[in-house]
């Protein structure tokens, strides 16, 4: 367990770890057994899982993992701020969200959450392209990621060396001004420009990916422009 | 001749449809005297088919009446789907907002 004590000099932080589950059977129990340690609370959103899922989670019985179940599938952005909102409710000052899959390395997230508590930032997220290799396929690195760095340049004055990456850590007050509305992928843009707008201080963070499967794909980004487009023009 | 006869009966056929959409209460008073309308002028355009044809040359188009009323037709169409989607997105929300309510519940 990290010495947040020792971390922050003025008081105990309360620290909780958000993760989205969907179809997450293989490797829920594993990523959550990772990160439990690190934080005070892992808040597991299932999206309505159409495996075993809720059953893994149900075996798991501890008071520091805290279970949510969506009645319907929603999307990862609204599981992330099912997540949030039940955090602000417990009163968390720091919440990181984390993926379910084990793409992340759980032995990042004090990384993550130091600058929130030492620097005063508000906002922390991870970065693939600050030193630290990530086995990243080559279409991704080099074709899709490269473009949905340019859009969110442009339409959303995103200025991240690495827009798209789930791997974050906000203070409460932060997580107050960025209500999640996109509820599907399209989410990590809306936070991202959320805090440009609001003028949060933001900071990157080197941090490893592990790629087991492709993950996103062009057309994925495709939806996630259209997405925000409608979301935008709703208001 | 036998054009504007078919149309008309279409027309007559999509009257008879809402007026028993009407007398069944599926539809609001707004929605239906909307669609009346609609179907009345549509009607009106079929049976005085040359004075409209005469009325757009006059107004300076190019095209025929029935051709005018097509590219109308689909621009109205845009702007339903337009509407439609835009309600959709709205619905999403609600949607997401009670499922988000009975979750936080448990």
């Amino acid at each position: 367990m990290l010495d947040f004590k020792k971390i922050n000099k003025n008081k105990t932080m309360k620290i909780a770890c958000v993760i989205p589950a969907y179809n997450e059977e293989e490797k829920i129990s594993q990523t959550i057994e990772q990160v439990k340690n690190l934080v005070d609370l892992v808040v597991v959103v299932d999206d309505n899982s159409q495996d075993r899922t809720r059953e893994v989670l149900n075996k798991i019985q501890e008071e520091k993992i805290k279970k949510i179940y969506h009645p319907i599938n929603l999307g990862q952005g609204a599981a992330l701020q099912t997540g949030n909102e039940y955090c602000l409710r417990q009163n968390f000052d720091i919440i990181v969200h984390f993926d379910a899959d084990g793409q992340f390395l759980a032995s990042d997230i004090k990384k993550m959450i130091e600058p929130l508590i030492e620097e005063s930032y508000d906002l922390v997220i991870g970065s693939r392209f600050m030193g630290i290799e990530s086995n990243i396929p080559k279409f991704k690195k080099k074709i899709i990621m490269p473009i949905a760095k340019i859009f969110n340049n442009i339409f959303f004055g995103i200025k991240t060396s690495d827009p798209q990456n789930g791997f974050r850590a906000m203070t409460k007050e932060a997580i107050l001004k960025i209500k999640i509305e996109n509820d599907r992928m399209a989410h990590c843009t809306e936070i991202l420009a959320k805090a440009f707008k609001y003028k949060l201080k933001i900071k990157e963070v080197p941090i490893k990916v592990i790629y087991h499967e492709f993950g996103q794909k062009f057309s994925g980004g495709l939806k996630i422009i259209k997405d925000l487009f409608l979301k935008k023009i709703s208001g | 001749m036998i054009q504007q006869i078919i149309a008309g009966l279409v027309i007559v056929f999509f009257l008879l449809k809402l007026l028993k959409q009407w007398k069944k209460k599926t539809i609001s008073l707004n929605e239906f005297v909307f669609w009346l309308l609609f179907w009345i002028f549509a009607l009106l355009i079929v049976i005085f088919i040359k004075q409209v044809d005469k009325i757009v040359i006059g107004l300076g188009f190019s095209s025929s009446a029935i051709n005018l009323a097509f590219y109308i037709a689909v621009l109205f169409l845009f702007y339903l789907i337009f509407k439609m989607r835009l309600k959709i997105v709205k619905i999403e929300k609600n949607i997401t907002d009670l499922a988000r309510k009975i979750s936080l519940k448990d």
